[in-house]
């Protein structure tokens, strides 16, 4: 079911969260809202729950109009960034909740039930810990609990808060690849929150940057991160370097941006699109002097003063290259910036 | 500087033998002194006499009667302040609505206010020459030097004591739990039976013990609209008052024993039911960091 958000706004006393904020969700994708702590992507994903009421807008699913029906006939799973289990109920009560809580005359039987959940913990995996309590899993089950009992009711749409949030790094590695694999097999229309740029990048179909109660952009992982439309998309979804130059001073073909730059204006450029060699090849290589190197890891980091204006500029390099090349530190070089990005000043962040 | 294990504190943390010896045992003597010398002296003076003149202080009818007049009261005044403790600890902690804070400062008053002033209060309420005497007289009801103005003089001093319970243990489990089962589908009335209440059961049953303990035990306000008749009007702290005031110091304390033993049990469930309570909050504690 697809989700249709028309000029919502939402204000907490005095704190915007939300200004007129327009989004669709098309059917059966992943979407992550994207975004720093009080960009307002949470607050959003409650709207839609049903959770907080907007001030102003309205909320569709499917073209049907559900800002005033009631959060229970939403129909919508929510999964809670603290889990919210039931904790004085076992993990199969749990899951068993949203099914036991029907009206009689839509509640299926015990043994339906029964047979439901099971299969919900077939597909978490966690077949064997139907009875401990949420006390006794670990976050990970907790979290794989928290969903199963939000796809319990089979809800036309999934919302995640911060779903990995409160977790360690490598579990939630695990997770969020299991929820990509998950939402390819049910395929449900699933909303997720998160400030993890890389998280957002990996699991979703289609990413939201939120900032200042707005959206700044929207579009695939790839359009996000390769296509920033602002400078705040730009530096939010991953490291930056920072060219200052003059207009008609950068390489032209590197160029994907606004045309009209006059006086000074600044280039955008990730540490990965920086070309380190040698010699200067063209008039497009600016000089540099070589000022830290960190070699592990899977891309080696170069961090490089220029020579003309002495701005500091970080490079990834491939690992090949890095060996190929055998930078030293205090080294002279020539780095080009590729795929650099131009924004108007005023327009910094 | 040498390591040290963790059971013996270094020097810099702690006082000299002889200190701590003295000052451990100033406390534990003020303990015994104010504490477990008094507790021990009633059960003494109770049996003095004997375990028969005991009983016989307990089975007189006058005290039969304020055993009962005492368990009436607690019965009826317990489970009231229970619906409404609770429902009071449910709105404050799981809604936002105006005059929450109003509602809270009125849940206190009865603590704030002397229980004699709260009882004098009643009589001039409800009392003869009180402003809805007239009416009540017209009627034909008498509460102020009858049962019901013991009850309600009962209610009014144990009236926070479940609610102020249950405040800060429903405001540490917040309200994700309420909010994943309204998404979930369930009525108002299946969260509050299915998540709310079971997730605060011990810390209810906490309350309803020192409510109870403070109904059994209470004084001040019960003494002003009770009016002491004998054998009618009469609490058990009130007739302890009277036999001691006649010089009948056997069977005060006699039945001063009963109350003892009334606090020794609740202490004794009280710690019980502490550690449970404790691990109701304990179940919440979320993880640190992340928005």
């Amino acid at each position: 079911m697809g989700i249709q958000v028309q000029k919502i706004s939402k204000k907490f006393g005095t704190y915007t969260a939300l200004d007129h904020v327009d989004l669709q969700v098309p059917s059966g994708e992943l979407v992550a809202l994207l975004g720093p702590s009080g960009s307002g992507k949470t607050t959003l994903l409650r709207i839609i729950a049903g959770l907080e009421t907007p001030d102003a807008g309205s909320i569709h699913f499917d073209g049907e109009e559900t800002t005033q029906r009631k959060v229970r006939e939403r129909q919508v799973g929510f999964v809670f960034q603290h889990y919210a289990l039931f904790r004085h109920m076992t993990v199969f009560d749990n899951i068993a909740f949203g099914l036991t809580v029907k009206p009689k005359t839509e509640r299926p039987d015990k043994a339906r039930i029964r047979r439901r959940v099971n299969e919900l913990l077939q597909l978490i995996q966690l077949d064997n810990m139907a009875n401990r309590y949420p006390a006794q899993l670990s976050g990970g089950q907790r979290q794989r609990v928290a969903l199963a009992r939000a796809l319990a009711t089979e809800p036309k749409v999934l919302l995640l808060d911060e779903p990995f949030g409160a977790l360690d790094a490598k579990v939630r590695q695990e997770l969020r690849r299991w929820l990509r694999n998950l939402h390819d097999e049910i395929h449900v229309t699933s909303v997720f929150v998160t400030h993890d740029q890389e998280e957002a990048l990996e699991v979703a179909d289609r990413v939201v940057v939120m900032n200042q109660a707005k959206i700044e952009q929207v579009g695939t992982p790839e359009q996000v991160y390769d296509h920033p439309a602002s400078p705040f998309v730009f530096s939010f979804l991953g490291h930056v370097n920072l060219f200052h130059c003059r207009s008609g001073d950068h390489p032209a073909g590197a160029i994907a941006s606004p045309t009209r730059v006059e006086g000074r204006s600044i280039g955008y450029v990730r540490p990965g699109d920086i070309r380190i060699s040698r010699s200067a090849a063209t008039s497009e290589d600016y000089p540099a002097e070589i000022v830290f190197i960190q070699g592990a890891g899977a891309l080696p980091r170069v961090e490089l003063r220029r020579l003309d204006n002495g701005e500091t500029v970080h490079a990834d390099l491939p690992r090949e290259k890095y060996r190929q090349l055998g930078l030293q530190i205090g080294e002279k070089v020539f780095i080009r910036p590729t795929n650099m990005r131009i924004f108007v000043p005023d327009y910094q962040i | 500087m040498t390591t040290q294990t963790l059971s013996q504190p270094s020097g810099a943390l702690t006082e000299p033998r002889a200190v701590r010896w003295l000052l451990t045992g100033l406390a534990l003597a003020f303990l015994a002194l104010f504490l477990l010398v008094p507790l021990v002296a009633v059960f003494v003076q109770a049996l003095e006499k004997g375990v028969e003149t005991y009983w016989a202080a307990i089975i007189e009818p006058d005290a039969v009667a304020a055993i009962r007049l005492t368990l009436i009261a607690a019965a009826i005044s317990v489970p009231l302040n229970l619906v409404f403790g609770i429902a009071a600890a449910w709105a404050i902690t799981k809604f936002k609505f105006r005059g929450k804070a109003f509602l809270i400062t009125l849940l206190d008053l009865p603590f704030s206010v002397s229980p004699v002033i709260s009882g004098f209060i009643y009589v001039l309420v409800f009392g003869l020459q009180g402003w809805l005497g007239p009416w009540l007289k017209a009627h034909d009801l008498q509460l102020i030097f009858a049962v019901p103005g013991i009850v309600l003089a009962t209610i009014f001093v144990t009236f926070p004591l479940v609610a102020r319970e249950l405040i800060p243990l429903m405001q540490a489990q917040g309200t994700e739990e309420e909010e994943a089962a309204l998404v979930l589908g369930a009525s108002g009335w299946q969260i509050f039976s299915r998540v709310t209440l079971p997730n605060v059961i011990w810390g209810v049953l906490y309350g309803v013990i020192l409510c109870n303990a403070r109904a059994m035990g209470e004084f001040g306000a019960v003494s002003v609209v009770s009016g002491h008749i004998r054998g009618l009007t009469n609490t058990l702290p009130l007739h302890v008052e009277i036999l001691y005031n006649e010089y009948n110091f056997v069977a005060a304390f006699a039945v001063a024993t009963l109350l003892a033993l009334l606090a020794i049990l609740t202490l004794a469930a009280k710690a019980l039911l502490e550690k449970k309570v404790r691990q109701e909050v304990k179940a919440t504690v979320k993880p640190l960091g992340m928005e």
